[in-house]
């Protein structure tokens, strides 16, 4: 079977020579929806995106089988991924002294670097100093959406609203009731399939066909009801249905390579920014990309103090040019604006742009992740295979740690990912013990009866967890690196502990045998859910964004990505960047045509 | 499920199978070429001719053929490992795997008095016994090369066409045009 693909649009000459009414760095989640919300209000755009333009599908190759590839998924001799030792034995910069040509981070070892050694950077080039962290960087158009996992959850006021329900931190300058409208449009734009559970603290979308689960996940859904818990099928940023606004995307026929690989899909059900935002901005006519642009620095009205533009590296020729607009946005992603607004420093700005507050880089937070159970569902052993892994994931347990209670070692709290079931790979056959026709039957027996999941946990947001410029170490084009200071801390090692105890609590409550749990926390970044280095707020004193990721100190600069967020939640980030930022760009369009900012 | 669905697969299970007597009973290399699709094998080769039908009887031997599929040797794992072996660029891993496979040798020698493969099928298999009796905490370079030995050989094996389609009759990796397979959460 084969499907019609439409070509990407044709792109417009770039004209450096011209003001644009807005810049975008970044071409990801949110710098794709300012696309989106922008272009559609008619504004004339520059989106600028570090990384090349791919040809994706032949990147993805969503439904190759691995006895079709040379090394079975496994990228040619010179790449290698960081493990978890290289991440925790060493300090950053981790690719330096390396001997192998490339390296990557541990997102290639999932066992299809093949599949992504041109999306994600290669670390030699991007070295960055400080504590020990595992940052995962996909320079391309789209960025990270090409290859992420899908999970697309909303926050509630129990997020938003945070301290005035624990006491910790700081609440969020809006409530949910401000972003409900924007979740609505992200989710009939993009797509969103998922079961209605009616949970306050995790609001329903408005939900495509949801995948189904297997077996020993119906058993744990049934049985985690006695407990007041749910377990709702994978509530996936895939269009199950279709969409019909839509040409470049198809909707998803249930291939199931979204979950042996690094994510990615070739057929686009699954949202990605270039062909979910970015192409159809483009054929609105007033969108122009220019791909392998650095952004460096947020050019300065010296007169003013306003942005007036972008000064950029060609990362293929290394040489400057200056983007001119009205108006600047930043969506290169939480570390990578940080970067960029440190970077920016000038008279009027000399801590950096929108940096008045010093709270740039700060209040860095995101999720931990690591510990988890693994269990056997008995009864399922020897049963003939099934199609278990055709679907963008398996389960989402929602959290459940004081949201009415009050736990006693930690504050917020946690949700499980996971699945059950048949997959292409039986993981179970590397623990299984010996060799010969015994250990080949019982890989076989058993390879469709395991479930496993694992905790995602609220990292809180901290002061003193940051990220600053390092004073000597420079990228491959000179660019000043981040240099981070930032641990976990007690908090999360509870959270963390709990999650296990809980893990398994639920699984035995299910009658399933727990036969594995994993109490180690991976690496600070392993979740790849950065968040809040430039957090809104009400005070320009602590806060660097408004409610609108405004810029307090400079109204014609926003920042629309994950930085902006005051707290991690445990839910993951994708679909709540997208509505801030479509909030955001029509407060932005609106200010643009009154002439307000 | 219907029969007409089912029955290709089961069509092919037994083809397999008869491939796998194909390539016990003939010399290695050739066999080798009879199923592997040209444009996908690694061209390169590590082992010498002996160290390869080593690699091969061990692998074959960590996973045989049984009446449900056939096994290691005719998913050609040895060949696959031979070629991930040559193309690398670290000569340490190429190393390890030499002494490794000699390692196999030296325990054969204090066990049977003789060379692996010279060895009957029981002293072999007592051979790889000892190596593995270490698995849990591999001590001795020949139990230390028993874990990695038995990685490439799970890598290979499942990820190869025999050990998807024919050991695990894996399903998925097509498209669904109905109804998505699972149960509704309702």
């Amino acid at each position: 079977m084969t499907l019609l693909r439409v070509p990407p649009p044709l792109e417009q000459d770039v004209d450096l020579s011209k003001t644009y009414d807005a810049v975008i760095v970044g071409s990801g989640a949110a710098g794709g929806m300012a696309a989106h919300v922008l272009t559609s209000r008619g504004l004339q755009v520059l989106m600028l995106e570090a990384g090349k333009k791919l040809p994706i599908e032949q990147e993805l190759r969503s439904m190759q089988w691995p006895y079709d590839h040379p090394r079975r998924g496994d990228a040619p001799p010179g790449y290698h991924s960081l493990s978890f030792n290289e991440y925790n034995i060493r300090t950053p910069p981790y690719a330096k002294g390396s001997t192998f040509k490339h390296v990557m981070s541990y997102v290639g070892g999932w066992g299809g670097s093949d599949y992504v050694k041109n999306i994600l950077v290669d670390e030699k080039d991007h070295p960055y100093t400080g504590t020990k962290y595992a940052w995962v960087r996909a320079r391309a158009l789209g960025g990270k959406t090409n290859i992420w996992g899908r999970l697309a959850l909303r926050l509630s006021d129990y997020d938003f609203k945070a301290k005035t329900h624990d006491g910790y931190g700081d609440d969020w300058p809006i409530s949910y009731a401000d972003l409900q409208p924007y979740y609505d449009k992200v989710d009939l734009y993009l797509g969103i399939s998922g079961v209605k559970e009616n949970l306050p603290h995790l609001p329903d979308s408005l939900f495509q066909r949801p995948n189904k689960l297997t077996l020993g996940e119906v058993r744990m859904r049934e049985s985690l009801k006695n407990m007041g818990r749910v377990l709702t099928p994978y509530r996936a940023g895939v269009t199950t249905d279709g969409l019909k606004h839509n040409r470049y995307r198809s909707k998803c026929y249930g291939r199931g390579a979204c979950d042996r690989r690094p994510g990615g899909c070739d057929i686009h059900a699954a949202f990605d920014s270039p062909t979910g935002l970015i192409y159809p901005a483009m054929d609105t006519g007033h969108l122009t990309i220019r791909t392998n642009s650095i952004a460096h620095e947020v050019l300065v009205d010296r007169n003013t103090g306003k942005a007036r533009g972008i000064a950029f590296i060609d990362s293929a020729t290394h040489k400057s040019y200056e983007a001119k607009a009205k108006v600047v946005i930043l969506a290169a992603s939480t570390l990578e604006s940080a970067r960029l607004l440190l970077l920016s420093r000038s008279p009027q700005h000399p801590n950096g742009i929108g940096n008045s507050s010093g709270h740039v880089g700060h209040n860095f937070c995101e999720h931990v992740m690591g510990p988890g159970v693994t269990g056997l569902v008995k009864d399922l052993v020897g049963k003939p295979p099934t199609l278990d892994d055709g679907r963008p994931g398996g389960f989402y347990i929602p959290r459940f740690r004081n949201l009415q209670d009050r736990q006693p070692g930690f504050v917020r709290g946690y949700g499980f990912e996971g699945s059950g079931g048949f997959s292409i790979f039986p993981g179970n056959a590397m623990g299984t013990p010996g060799f010969g026709a015994q250990f080949k039957k019982e890989v076989r027996d058993h390879a469709g009866a395991f479930i496993g999941m694992g905790g995602f946990g609220e990292v809180l947001a901290r002061y003193e967890n940051y990220v600053d410029l390092d004073p000597d170490a420079k990228d491959a084009w000179g660019i000043p690196t981040l240099r981070f200071h930032y641990q976990f801390g007690d908090n999360e090692r509870k959270m963390c502990e709990d999650m296990v105890v809980a893990g398994r609590e639920m699984f035995e409550a299910a009658g399933i045998e727990v036969v594995g749990t994993d109490d180690k926390m991976l690496t600070e970044g392993w979740s790849i859910h950065e968040l809040g280095t430039a957090r809104m707020g009400s005070d320009p004193k602590t806060s660097v964004l408004n409610q609108f990721q405004q810029s307090h100190d400079v109204k014609n600069l926003f920042v629309v990505d994950g930085s902006s967020h005051v707290s991690a939640s445990c839910q993951n980030p994708t679909w709540t960047i997208m509505a801030l930022a479509w909030r955001s760009c029509e407060y932005l369009a609106d200010g643009f045509r009154k002439g307000t900012l | 499920m219907t029969d007409a669905t089912d029955r290709p697969e089961l069509l092919s299970r037994r083809e397999m199978i008869e491939a796998t007597a194909a390539a016990l009973a003939a010399p290695l290399l050739p066999a080798q070429a009879v199923t592997a699709p040209a444009a996908v094998a690694l061209p390169g080769k590590f082992l010498t001719a002996a160290e390869l039908a080593l690699l091969d009887a061990l692998t074959d031997l960590i996973i045989p053929t049984d009446d449900h599929s056939p096994g290691a040797r005719a998913a050609l794992v040895s060949g696959y490992i031979d070629g991930r072996l040559a193309e690398s660029l670290d000569p340490e891993l190429q190393a390890r795997w030499r002494s490794g496979l000699e390692a196999v040798d030296g325990l054969s020698q204090e066990l049977n008095g003789k060379p692996f493969m010279q060895a009957a099928p029981d002293p072999r298999v007592a051979v790889l016994t000892r190596m593995a009796a270490g698995e849990a905490d591999p001590k001795t370079p020949a139990e230390r090369f028993f874990t990695e030995l038995k990685r490439w050989t799970v890598r290979a094996y499942y990820t190869s066409k025999v050990g998807i389609q024919v050991d695990q009759e894996y399903k998925g990796n097509v498209y669904q045009r109905g109804e998505y397979a699972g149960y509704d959460a309702k």
